[in-house]
């Protein structure tokens, strides 16, 4: 099978998912009890208002008619319009996005070499006090609640010590660095042993695989072994959970967003159910499924890359 | 192959070697005071069953034993002590001195590495090439090994080479330095006798136009008794018997050796006396123009999804009280055909007969119980039992779905299906992990015999077991066919068992059957080149 053709097959797989993710988020508004425009204007409404807002979201057409409607806004990128900001929803989506994405891609820059390191490290000193050290911090970082050590850094660090700011997303690369850091390594915390303890688990599985013993038969050196063969091999496994995680990351910065006040995509949603901004709501859901169709979708390219058999 | 034996100094020469393993309690010793050696330019065979120490002789001299072994005795390469050896000169010596080659080439070789680079790998670790001549050497090596367009399958993954291609990639990437010895621990054990035939092949011409010395370790003393100039015997650790091949096959002197050779598929002489068959118009099954597909996954977007014929218009009969043998290759058709007897795959065309009615119809029309009067016992005996289950439960589980005896009688019908399978009844309480690979055999026999089926359906029953073990298997099908009648479909890849055991046998290729007929007739006087070839392959003693 052509690489091409498989990456079409992919892609081809994708529409069904994404016609799904549609309807999901299409139902969002219409699943509101009750009258969803006397709801997002509030009790004290007028019946003209009512009537303008039931127009202006065309609930008064068919179900189908409002769900081809509401596809051929999304595809040109119309999202609806807020109703507390008075904003197009893209436009707050794309004011918001690139906070959780620098964040995202700071987390990601943190935690895939430590978690590197000390996978290989506790696999490499099985059994031994490195291994039990890196497992034991490891229960400690997956059990802290996020929320709380976001908390209790940022009292220590960023009150007590001064060293980092209390809120904000910062000016310029170095900047957002500075800003970024605090919220980057809460979330850190609680990613690396995820992806620690699942790559020791499958550098421990491969070393005691067939080819490892062959290769030692061809007279290959231990370190060869482990980085061109061991290595790869442990790393397919590690790559996909990596993926879910990002895809998680992405969605899953609201509560550090909002402890370190940060304006990203978290926060955003965090304000839009408090002031039940469905549009914002229905337009955030949207794009966090997107997000996670293209994570998937590459995470999947990427073991296709490493693995031969994938496009077999 | 000619070498004066004793001349000179031995090539390899293993002294009184000892391995032993810690575990909990006391260690176990796999090695026991093991003696023998090699000449330069020698085949030396190690034959013995599971468990008789002969992979763990390879890895001690290799120094691939792990931490937990403690090791014992002299082994002198070339000279040097290799026992005690630091580790980082006996890494040197292996895949340029001596190198090893084992049995699954699938799992021995890297599923994410190019063939080319694992060749061309030792050389640039122990000749320090440079990349680009590592691959030329590679490619040229690969030639060697008779790997067909060696420039495009060096660039192959191994998934995408069948199994005899990867075993001659694992030989390639084990002689690419030009060792002086070559260790084989069972190379032809997971592949087809043609593709076997071509291996052995393969490793005799290495060894006479390389001078590459050998040992070759495997189960089947056919194989060994065909390649080998000398042959050491091994069971439970311990070297019992060597000697010259020939000799030691026609006078052996050992005991166990005798009963090795005794076991051979072609030497079971029980089974002569298994009782005559009349072949009637109106046979107890009939196979008529099978045909059963599958769909095989689209390859390209405008290509339609090809379909894989597994099996092919066959028609076949079995006659009551008879033993039709199946023979064939891996991917041949034979256990497709036998799924379809059972009703577990839905054929595309043709039918399936049990007393001359349909077993496809017979389902609608109220006839459940054809698969009482079938049944089958399969080809691993571990992973077709419930690791929960113990003996009585496996055998009751039949019993009580289908409702055969009363609950009361449970015990009672259960000790006596052990009997018939001659099992030991203090057995029944042990659960599959505590038996031995026979026992469990027994009991998926037991377990069909529950059913009080007339035909069983024996899916390669005895291709996981050893030799001694595979014998007495075989016996005991031939005294329940004699005893009970029961006619058995004898599915199997070796011709020799096939030849002792079975009255008719159906040659299978690519789904078709080729050939068919009596068992000695066809055996004999092969007409299809397809038959042919593969009796030619067959290893003989």
């Amino acid at each position: 099978m052509t690489r091409a053709y498989w990456l079409l097959q992919r892609l081809t797989q994708l529409l069904p998912v994404l016609l799904g993710i549609s309807v999901i988020c299409f139902a969002l508004l219409q699943m509101i009890p009750g009258d969803p425009a006397r709801i997002i204007l509030g009790s004290r409404a007028s019946p003209e208002a009512v009537a303008a807002m039931r127009d202006r979201l065309g609930l008064d057409q068919p179900a189908l008619q409002q769900y081809l409607t509401y596809m051929s806004k999304v595809i040109r990128g119309d999202f609806g319009e807020s109703i507390s900001y008075k904003v197009p929803v893209s436009k707050l989506i794309l004011e918001h996005a690139p906070v959780t994405g620098f964040l995202a891609v700071y987390v990601i820059a943190l935690a895939v070499p430590i978690a590197l390191i000390l996978g290989m490290l506790a696999a490499r000193y099985r059994g031994t006090w490195v291994d039990h050290l890196i497992r034991m911090l490891s229960v400690l970082g997956m059990t802290m609640p996020v929320f709380w050590l976001a908390i209790l850094m940022l009292r220590l660090f960023s009150i007590d010590l001064g060293w980092f700011p209390v809120s904000g997303y910062g000016q310029g690369f170095l900047g957002h660095l500075h800003h970024l850091f605090l919220p980057a390594v809460s979330i850190s915390i609680w990613m690396i042993p995820v992806l620690v303890r699942n790559l020791r688990a499958s550098i421990v599985q491969q070393s005691v695989a067939d080819y490892v013993l062959a290769g030692r038969a061809k007279g290959l050196t231990e370190r060869h072994i482990f980085t061109h063969h061991i290595l790869k091999n442990a790393s397919l496994p590690t790559l996909n959970l990596f993926g879910v995680l990002v895809a998680y990351l992405i969605g899953g910065t609201v509560i550090v967003e909002l402890v370190y006040a940060l304006p990203g995509l978290g926060l955003l949603m965090f304000n839009a159910i408090l002031g039940r901004d469905y549009p914002i709501i229905q337009g955030l859901t949207l794009f966090y499924a997107l997000a996670t169709v293209v994570i998937t979708l590459v995470t999947d390219i990427l073991s296709g890359l490493i693995d031969p058999r994938v496009k077999a | 192959m000619a070498v004066a034996i004793g001349s000179g100094d031995a090539l390899l020469r293993v002294r009184d070697l000892g391995v032993a393993f810690a575990g909990q309690g006391a260690p176990v010793t796999a090695v026991n005071n093991a003696s023998f050696e090699l000449h330069a330019g020698e085949v030396l065979g190690i034959v013995g069953e599971s468990g008789s120490g002969k992979s763990v002789t390879l890895r001690a001299i290799m120094g691939l034993l792990p931490a937990t072994a403690s090791i014992t005795g002299s082994v002198r390469f070339d000279g040097q002590e290799i026992l005690g050896m630091d580790p980082e000169s006996l890494r040197q010596m292996r895949g340029r001195s001596l190198s090893m080659i084992f049995q699954n080439p699938s799992s021995h070789l890297d599923p994410l590495m190019t063939i080319g680079r694992q060749v061309a790998e030792p050389l640039l670790q122990h000749e320090k090439m440079r990349p680009a001549k590592a691959r030329e050497s590679a490619i040229k090596i690969l030639g060697e090994v008779r790997i067909d367009r060696p420039e495009q399958r060096a660039a192959n993954y191994p998934h995408q080479l069948s199994g005899g291609m990867k075993q001659r990639a694992m030989i390639a990437s084990a002689i690419a330095c030009r060792p002086r010895l070559l260790l084989a621990d069972e190379p032809t054990t997971a592949l087809d006798v043609t593709v076997q035939a071509h291996i052995l092949a393969l490793l005799a011409d290495l060894n006479r136009s390389r001078g590459l010395s050998m040992v070759l370790v495997s189960h089947d003393l056919a194989v060994i008794a065909q390649v080998c100039d000398r042959v050491v015997v091994m069971k439970d650790g311990e070297v019992v018997e060597q000697g010259a091949a020939g000799k030691l096959v026609t006078t052996p002197q050992h005991p166990y050796t005798q009963r090795l050779i005794e076991s051979q598929p072609g030497r079971l002489a029980a089974v002569a006396a298994a009782p005559t068959v009349a072949i009637t118009d109106s046979p107890l099954l009939e196979i008529r123009n099978l045909g059963v597909q599958f769909r095989l996954p689209r390859t390209g977007l405008l290509r339609p999804k090809a379909l894989l014929k597994a099996v092919d218009d066959v028609s076949i009969g079995l006659q009551r009280g008879e033993t039709l043998g199946i023979v064939g290759e891996s991917g041949s058709g034979k256990s497709t055909v036998a799924r379809a007897i059972m009703g577990l795959e839905t054929p595309a065309q043709g039918d399936v007969l049990l007393d001359g009615r349909s077993i496809r119809a017979g389902r609608l029309a109220g006839q459940p119980d054809f698969r009482r009067r079938i049944q089958m016992a399969f080809q691993n005996p571990f992973d077709s039992l419930n690791p929960r289950f113990t003996v009585r439960q496996t055998i009751v589980e039949p019993l009580r779905k289908h409702r055969l005896v009363p609950a009361d009688r449970f015990d009672a019908r259960v000790a006596e299906l052990m009997a018939l399978v001659e099992l030991d009844p203090r057995l029944a309480d042990r659960k599959p992990g505590q038996l031995s690979g026979g026992q469990c055999q027994r009991v998926g026999i037991a377990r069909a015999l529950a059913m009080e089926p007339e035909i069983l359906i024996a899916d390669e029953i005895t291709s996981a077991l050893d030799v001694t073990i595979q014998a007495q298997i075989i016996e005991l099908l031939n005294r329940l066919r004699s005893q009970t009648g029961l006619s058995i479909i004898f599915i199997s890849h070796d011709l020799a068992l096939v030849r002792s055991f079975c009255h008719r046998v159906a040659v299978f290729e690519a789904g078709r059957v080729v050939e068919a007929g009596n068992v000695e007739k066809v055996l004999s006087e092969p007409q299809h080149p397809y038959t042919q070839t593969l009796i030619a392959s067959v290893p003989e003693l």
